[in-house]
């Protein structure tokens, strides 16, 4: 590998690490304060991919114009679906979470379906495959935006959680239910908001991978994966985590790519698993006590 | 809330939850069967006489449900021409024609299962093929095990055809020949184009078309400078295009699926990857690859099975006779279809495999297994999908691969082989950077 190689797998390391921080981010939130393996988040980020489609390709909206609007839709529909189907087995232990979050994205995939059909689908802008090239090192810069909206909502999402009345409500509902609730926490309400924004940040990441992959109705479950290898990696309960979980993995994916392509799964598995056997609790998760952990 | 309600409650979720996911599975079947058993079930069937029942497990949903919809079209307008010319002639009668689809969801151990089904259950008399080279390698099994005869058209990978079974057998050009065409072309046009990379998905059929190609390249005079591979279903493969980009290859060839083609595509362009051709496997000829990219589509080779601008004719049996007629007869048939630009060649290889197993099926003048079977094994034709006859594999090696190309207008065209090209191959591709 010379220099001109090793910067490039390296930019196309952290970039691909600012993607699935963004793939992971919501997952991560609504795992580590509600207790929620939400096997649905890739369902939710392929919907983000379909309706940014959607409005660029019937309404000429661009994907980063239409971002917010994006980032809404799924808003309201994770708020929807925590309040009316998965608040009733919010105090259940983690199975009937595991088994519930399962079929609604099952459900959610085929509703997709139906409504979009099964053709390959990606959002091809004029502006797609742009790069900055420097010195024959190209950084994509659609990923590149990915990157810096990641960046930008884990300091948003972190400032929020912690600085804010509301962001203080939903930590305190993570660490411990009961004392919320005696201090006036309302928990319901909260948990909808908690899991709406986990699928509003699903929408921004299925915008952003709209533009640099094709989708199907079924290509959630690859996120999900991801999005579950970059939390656990990262820790949960923590949010600048997740950026450096993403971040490890991805590059771990790029470098070992490079030598060994068809590998860079295996490998990435096979570190993982080390790592949790030597540190249970991921790379900056709080360790886990033996009171409340699921 | 209390205990009994919650219990309600999740069970109606879980009621509501396995009603939809049941109700995925299914694929819809062909329009007017309901019967699962040979005797006539439907009073529209005028003859009254006979129905000789397929069995087909094509993916409708997962990551090939766009090849399956094609397939199944496929299927779908060479019963309806047989149909409407009175069926097939068996014996002294004349039976017609009816297909029950299962959804395998693009799973090959879906395949199986449901292939079994469709044998011991629906009890079909014969099965034609599912979409993909994994799915048809799992069906070769099963219908070896009850000794059904299955004519697949949509899985090239010769490993299916290395374990001695009788009763399958394939109309399309083997998995190793598909990128043989666009090599063919380059070393015409521009005998000083000599590197080329092969880049291939982890998947049965890909790693095939690659190892063809790399050994066809090698055989032509080329130099191969890549060849390697990326997982499955990958979304990344920024490794593999960053190690080619050092390379400098002349020509860059992908295997593997449509959604492949496009992320090769889309990544090459966003890590500058330049090259004079692109080809790929599967992709470049169907519609979604055009309207996934625009005009990041153009120059892309892709190898096609067959095109319809072929210069093929049929024998005089051949209810289409040339690519252009069945390419007519599609169009008013699925005109919602996306086939308005291009017909993919999975909607024609899948209904040669009909039209091979009608003839089949009258030269041996029943519907017993064994002899189907053989009759099908000695078949030679011409027909608007090129010439259909099996090697001692059951593959059939004997119709050369086309080449299309997503021109620069806007349109696929036909480029390979030579002597049928309706427009010529625009080369060389120029870098990303002085696009226009």
């Amino acid at each position: 590998m010379n220099s001109i190689q090793f910067a490039q797998t390296l930019v196309n390391g952290i970039i691909l690490g600012g993607v699935l921080s963004l793939v992971a981010l919501g997952f991560s939130i609504v795992w580590g304060i509600m207790h929620v393996v939400n096997l649905a988040h890739g369902a939710f980020i392929v919907l983000g991919s379909y309706i940014t489609y959607t409005l660029y390709t019937s309404l000429g909206i661009d994907p980063f114009l239409g971002l917010p609007l994006t980032m809404i839709t799924l808003f309201v529909v994770g708020y929807a679906t925590e309040r009316w189907i998965i608040h009733w087995v919010i105090r259940a232990p983690l199975m009937a979470k595991f088994f519930i979050t399962f079929g609604i994205g099952m459900l959610l995939e085929n509703l997709i379906l139906q409504v979009w059909k099964a053709d390959v689908r990606s959002v091809t802008t004029p502006y797609s495959g742009a790069s900055l090239a420097i010195g024959g090192v190209n950084i994509p810069l659609v990923k590149l935006a990915a990157l810096a909206l990641s960046i930008l909502m884990v300091i948003v999402f972190h400032l929020f959680l912690t600085r804010t009345r509301q962001g203080n409500a939903i930590r305190s509902t993570g660490m411990d239910l009961d004392a919320a609730r005696l201090t006036g926490v309302k928990v319901a309400p909260i948990y909808a908001l908690t899991f709406g924004l986990s699928t509003m940040l699903a929408g921004a990441a299925g915008s952003l991978v709209s533009m640099t992959t094709s989708f199907t109705p079924d290509a959630g479950a690859r996120y999900t994966v991801y999005a579950f290898l970059v939390s656990v990696l990262g820790g949960l309960g923590n949010v600048p985590a997740v950026l450096a979980g993403g971040m490890i993995i991805a590059l771990i994916q790029v470098f070992v790519g490079f030598y060994a392509p068809a590998l860079k799964d295996a490998v990435s598995f096979v570190l993982l698993v080390v790592l949790l056997l030597l540190r249970p609790q991921g790379l900056f998760g709080k360790p886990f006590t033996s009171g409340k952990a699921e | 809330m209390n205990t009994p309600l919650r219990l309600i409650g999740l069970t109606t979720i879980a009621a509501i939850l396995a009603a939809c996911g049941g109700a995925a599975a299914p694929a819809p079947t062909a329009a007017p069967a309901a019967s699962t058993e040979k005797q006539p079930a439907q009073p529209a069937a005028a003859s009254g006489a006979c129905t000789i029942s397929f069995g087909a497990a094509v993916s409708f949903t997962g990551s090939t449900a766009a090849e399956g919809k094609y397939t199944k079209d496929g299927y779908d307008i060479a019963k309806d021409k047989i149909n409407e010319k009175g069926g097939i002639k068996v014996g002294d009668k004349m039976c017609k024609l009816d297909i029950k689809y299962y959804d395998d969801a693009s799973s090959p151990d879906q395949t199986a299962q449901l292939v079994e089904k469709l044998i011991t259950e629906d009890k079909v008399n014969f099965i034609l093929g599912p979409y993909g080279s994994s799915s048809s390698d799992t069906a070769a099994a099963i219908v070896e095990k009850y000794k059904i005869p299955m004519i697949e058209a949509n899985g090239a990978a010769e490993s299916i055809f290395a374990r001695g079974f009788k009763f399958t057998f394939a109309v399309l050009s083997p998995a190793g020949n598909y990128l043989r065409g666009i090599l063919d072309l380059v070393k015409v046009k521009d005998p000083s184009a000599k590197k080329v990379a092969v880049v291939a998905e982890t998947d049965k059929f890909a790693l095939e078309v690659a190892a063809g190609a790399a050994k066809y390249a090698k055989e032509q005079g080329f130099e191969v400078v890549y060849n390697d591979k990326y997982p499955a279903k990958a979304t990344d493969i920024s490794s593999n295009l960053t190690v080619i980009k050092g390379l400098n290859p002349d020509v860059i060839l992908g295997a593997g699926h449509i959604q492949d083609a496009i992320l090769t595509i889309k990544q090459g362009k966003e890590l500058g990857v330049n090259a004079k051709a692109w080809g790929f496997s599967v992709g470049p000829t169907a519609p979604e690859f055009r309207k996934s990219l625009g005009k990041d589509a153009d120059y892309v080779l892709g190898a096609a099975q067959w095109t319809e601008e072929l210069k093929l004719k049929g024998d005089a049996n051949d209810p289409f006779s040339t690519p252009q007629d069945f390419a007519k007869a599609v169009r008013a048939k699925f005109p919602q279809g996306g086939y308005e630009t291009t017909i993919p060649y999975q909607v024609a290889e899948s209904a040669a495999a009909v039209f091979a197993f009608q003839r089949a099926i009258e030269k041996a003048g029943s519907l017993d297994a064994q002899k189907v079977r053989d009759a099908i094994a000695a078949l030679d034709f011409d027909s608007f999908y090129g010439k259909v006859k099996f090697d001692e594999r059951g593959i059939n090696t004997f119709k050369p691969m086309a080449v299309q190309q997503n021109a620069t207008d806007g349109g696929n065209y036909t480029v390979g082989p030579a002597e049928s090209a309706s427009k010529p191959f625009e080369y060389p591709a120029p870098a990303w950077g002085s696009r226009k």
